[in-house]
């Protein structure tokens, strides 16, 4: 008997025991979170920085109001930290993060209106394939030394175009295989000249400026020996930097700090050198939850919500010491993907079965499809209400966005008019039957482990079978799907995402060229490169290179509207949704104005702390 | 002499051993359906030159088992090759290993001294109270799995905010005096050393009761009471010379421990250890990391084991005899 209530008594404490860890005061904020999509982000920034000319030294003078010198931001970055603090080796987003602050570009892009703006060079001129750049006199390295045309000239021409490190940059301005050139016209002024019109070209030049004396002597030690220059081991006083902060410390897996660049060339109205701020600092942290708990232990100072997060978060701002930020939809892109292929594989079979052809190939059944898909629902369900629904292939922040795409809500009548148009009928039990006679079932795939891809899955699978349908839904492991998308081509239908710019429709020519390597709802193999295009590719190709010739911004919207009305009418790929950011920011910093093309931090040398 | 050659023959062992356990590993990796570069083909602003050149930087277009021979060949030379970041995977693991030795060996230390005179208490009180919430709460500590004792932690950390949460020193770190960066690293591990620490206890003091138990009840130690010895002779003099034979097995699996020992738990604290950063190679299969620490685990085991094997020696003549025939 005595056993029994010790055991009882046991079991009560443990039960309390947990019940204690429990937080029972989670309420429902549903509401909270749907309401999150009408405070729309302000995109606010009054502060257009000017030139200055002091004693013969070019400052860029923000025009914020001024604040006090001191303090420290702390950030955060998810995952492994920084690979290389080398801007020429960086091939990740945390990488080229890091040596954004420490290296500025000649050039950076407007908050606001996405413009391109002068930087490290003091202003620009752009006549046909010319562009004039004449950078700032008097300013200096971090040890002291002039910045000059030479480094450009070198930074250019010894390392971007010779290939060093990531070649991207490089890749991305080969015009019919010819590369720009780069020219010192005196000590302050360089002229690229591109082969012909190349748009993009203007904003490759807010790529980082290095210092030709201390990357001269890595470049002649050639390629294997720059890939090791600048890595996470060298020592932070090795770094001579442009950039408003410069390195303090690294400790792998625990933290980047950067201190203030004393003598940077950005002034405050006062005439005083910025940044305010002594030391920004990234916590590198292995996940979301470990970020979200480290903000909630006031160890952070800004953070990016998610989910279920975000409406916790509107919550205890009311009696926090944060606000929470609507930066608008993000640069990401979710579509389903339907495989267009009609070609056979070397053992002549056809990729995809005949018969799956007809219905993929019909332009009728992808609208279908995308009139029977219920953004909005997903949406609320999968993304927190905290999205907006996606219709075309430039994000929603996009300054090439067609705004006339106005979208549409699901409507299956309109669904099942466009299949009777192509001879598609229903059987007494509601199946969907081509006109062959043949069921319409089908795979759908994406990447296991992506929960939201497996959500959207789940929902597009019950969408589709309203209309009779049958989707067999197969989330499999990211690697297997690549291979399935890039090599064996033996897929029906996918849902994936990209990651697009708001800023340069150019980025997406992989997808959009129909020899791209990424083309991916008709994907060439190398010995299919000269086979047959549709007619939707053959214009979407000549309004790609049309548009990346023509300067003018006018001229190229003309081009990329019109390829964004393309796709939208033949879905080649039927867009879902952008999430929209959310960021957290401790109230104490000032001079704080989020914007959706510059996040938080677009201004962090104007940014200061406020104790009140 | 005999223990000399002995030695020997099992270094001469591990060879085959280590081998094998390389092959496995390396094909294991290699055919499993991760593609190191699966990330970068779908990035539209990648090139396809780009991805052919991390091809063959990475050796991807070689046979599997050119690509072990290369490895093979240089692990041999005692160079363990590059990250797929280009990073030397020697300064890797050198810049992960004082942490996690310093998180293990403060918990093995802590451990024993603790959980050893705990485990002889318990039996020499065997019934009594003490020995019974003993029994309880070790009970508690083995069946609460690591990483959600570790996640109570660090909310109970995030809501008292008298912890750091996760981390192994603050960001000011560089500027402290030499005692604050003791008092600050000894504040960021508190928590995952209470984590690991309640385990290995666990474990520990019930092995060391249920032995002391067992020789407690044997014939010599009974005719060591009946002689007439006093309790303190009985116990210690006699009965835990053999009673602490496993626990010597024992400690020789904590030493191959010592470096992998804790991967969960490190990743949860966020600790900066040799835990997180391979879980991160293997989820990118970085495989001269990936390789470089399995084999280090391999080798951290064999000799574990020898050590543990030339301690039994030592201890328990009955070994030595029997070696010896």
């Amino acid at each position: 008997m005595k056993r029994v209530i010790y055991v009882i008594l046991v079991l009560v404490f443990t039960a309390l025991f947990f019940k204690a860890c429990l937080r029972a005061d989670i309420p429902i904020y549903k509401q909270q979170s749907a309401n999150m999509n009408h405070s729309y982000i302000l995109d606010y920034y009054p502060y257009k920085k000017k030139n200055v000319t002091i004693n013969g030294v070019d400052y860029l003078q923000s025009q914020a109001p001024v604040g006090k010198f001191g303090g420290t931001f702390v950030s955060s970055t998810i995952g492994e930290g920084p690979k290389t603090f080398n801007p020429f080796n960086s091939k990740d987003n945390i990488s080229s993060q890091m040596s954004d602050i420490m290296y500025d570009g000649l050039v950076t892009t407007d908050p606001v209106t996405g413009d391109t703006i002068p930087k490290l060079a003091k202003d620009f001129t752009i006549n046909g394939c010319e562009y004039l750049i004449h950078l700032r006199k008097g300013i200096k390295w971090s040890d002291g030394k002039p910045i000059t045309a030479d480094d450009v000239v070198f930074t250019w021409q010894n390392i971007i175009f010779d290939g060093f490190g990531n070649t991207s940059i490089r890749d991305s301005i080969i015009i019919d295989g010819k590369l720009p050139t780069v020219q010192k016209i005196d000590d302050y002024t360089v002229k690229f000249t591109t082969p012909q019109p190349f748009a993009p070209f203007i904003r490759m030049l807010s790529s980082p400026i290095a210092p030709k004396h201390i990357f001269e002597p890595a470049v002649k030690r050639g390629k294997a020996y720059f890939d090791g220059f600048l890595s996470t081991n060298t020592p932070p006083k090795d770094f001579v930097t442009s950039g408003a902060f410069k390195l303090k410390e690294y400790v792998p897996a625990q933290r980047v700090v950067f201190e203030r660049n004393p003598d940077y060339y950005i002034i405050n109205k006062d005439d005083k050198k910025l940044p305010y701020l002594d030391k920004l600092i990234y916590l590198i942290v292995g996940d979301i939850n470990n970020q979200v708990l480290k903000f909630e232990g006031g160890e952070l100072d800004e953070i990016s919500l998610q989910g279920a997060n975000v409406a916790r978060f509107k919550e205890m701002e009311k009696h926090g010491d944060f606000t929470v930020y609507n930066l608008g939809p993000n640069t990401g892109t979710m579509y389903i993907a339907m495989n267009l292929n009609n070609r056979k594989d070397d053992n002549g079979k056809y990729y995809v079965n005949p018969k799956k052809q007809l219905w993929f190939q019909d332009k009728n059944f992808r609208q279908a499809v995308d009139y029977a898909i219920d953004r909005e629902n997903m949406i609320f369900n999968i993304a927190n209400g905290l999205a907006e629904p996606l219709f075309t292939p430039e994000t929603l922040n996009s300054i090439f966005l067609n705004e006339n795409i106005k979208g549409h809500k699901r409507d299956l009548s309109i669904s099942k008019q466009l299949l009777k148009k192509s001879g598609f009928y229903w059987d007494k039990s509601g199946n969907l039957i081509d006109k062959f006679g043949n069921h319409v079932e089908f795979d759908l795939y994406t990447n296991a482990g992506n929960t939201e891809r497996e959500a959207i899955g789940v929902m597009v699978k019950q969408d589709l079978e309203d209309l009779g349908m049958k989707i067999n839904f197969k989330p499999i492991e990211f690697n297997s799907l690549v291979n399935k998308l890039m090599a064996t081509l033996d897929w029906d239908m996918v849902i994936m995402g990209f990651t697009g710019s708001p800023l340069e429709p150019n980025g997406g020519k992989n997808v959009w060229l129909s020899d791209g390597t990424l083309h991916i709802f008709n994907q060439r193999l190398e010995k299919d490169l000269n086979s047959k295009r549709y007619p939707f590719e053959e214009r979407i190709d000549y309004l790609y290179t049309q548009g990346a010739l023509a300067t003018k911004f006018e001229d190229r919207k003309k081009y990329y509207d019109e390829y964004q009305q393309i796709v939208y009418n033949e879905k080649p790929l039927i867009y879902i949704y952008s999430p929209i950011i959310i960021s957290a920011l401790r109230d104490k910093f000032k001079n704080v104005y989020p914007t959706s093309l510059g996040g938080v931090t677009h201004n962090i040398e104007e940014i200061y702390v406020s104790e009140e | 002499m005999q223990i000399l050659i002995y030695i020997l023959k099992r270094i001469l062992q591990t060879i085959p051993l280590l081998i094998i356990v390389s092959l496995i590993s390396f094909f294991i990796i290699r055919l499993s359906p991760v593609d190191p570069l699966a990330e970068l083909r779908l990035n539209p602003s990648v090139s396809k030159e780009t991805l052919q050149r991390e091809t063959e930087r990475l050796g991807l277009d070689k046979p599997i088992i050119v690509q072990y021979g290369k490895w093979a060949k240089s692990f041999i030379k005692g160079d363990l090759g590059v990250t797929s970041n280009g990073e030397k995977v020697s300064t890797k693991l050198k810049e992960r290993i004082p942490n996690t030795l310093l998180l293990t060996s403060i918990v093995i230390f802590l451990a024993w001294f603790v959980g050893i005179p705990l485990g002889v208490l318990a039996a020499i009180n065997w019934k009594t109270p003490f020995d019974r919430i003993l029994t309880v709460l070790t009970s508690i500590g083995m069946a609460i799995p690591s990483f959600f004792f570790a996640v109570l932690l660090l909310i109970f950390a995030v809501k008292t905010g008298w912890f750091p949460v996760g981390g192994l020193t603050s960001s000011n770190f560089l500027e402290m005096t030499f005692l604050q960066k003791v008092c600050d690293i000894t504040h960021h591990l508190v928590l995952p050393v209470t984590v690991l620490f309640t385990l290995s206890l666990a474990g520990l003091q019930r092995q060391m009761r249920g032995n002391l138990l067992d020789v407690l009840d044997s014939d010599y130690v009974k005719f060591a009471r009946a002689k007439g010895l006093s309790e303190g002779k009985v116990i210690f003099k006699h009965a835990l010379r053999n009673a602490v034979n496993p626990l010597i097995t024992l400690l020789g699996f904590e030493f191959a421990g010592l470096l992998s020992g804790a991967a969960l738990t490190e990743y949860v604290f966020q600790y900066p250890g040799l835990g997180r950063l391979i879980l991160e190679a293997v989820l990118r299969s970085d495989i001269n990391l990936v390789m470089a620490s399995l084999m280090m685990g391999a080798v951290m085991l064999i000799l574990g084991n020898l050590i543990a094997d030339i301690l039994l020696i030592i201890t328990d003549p009955r070994i030595r005899e029997g070696s010896q025939a």
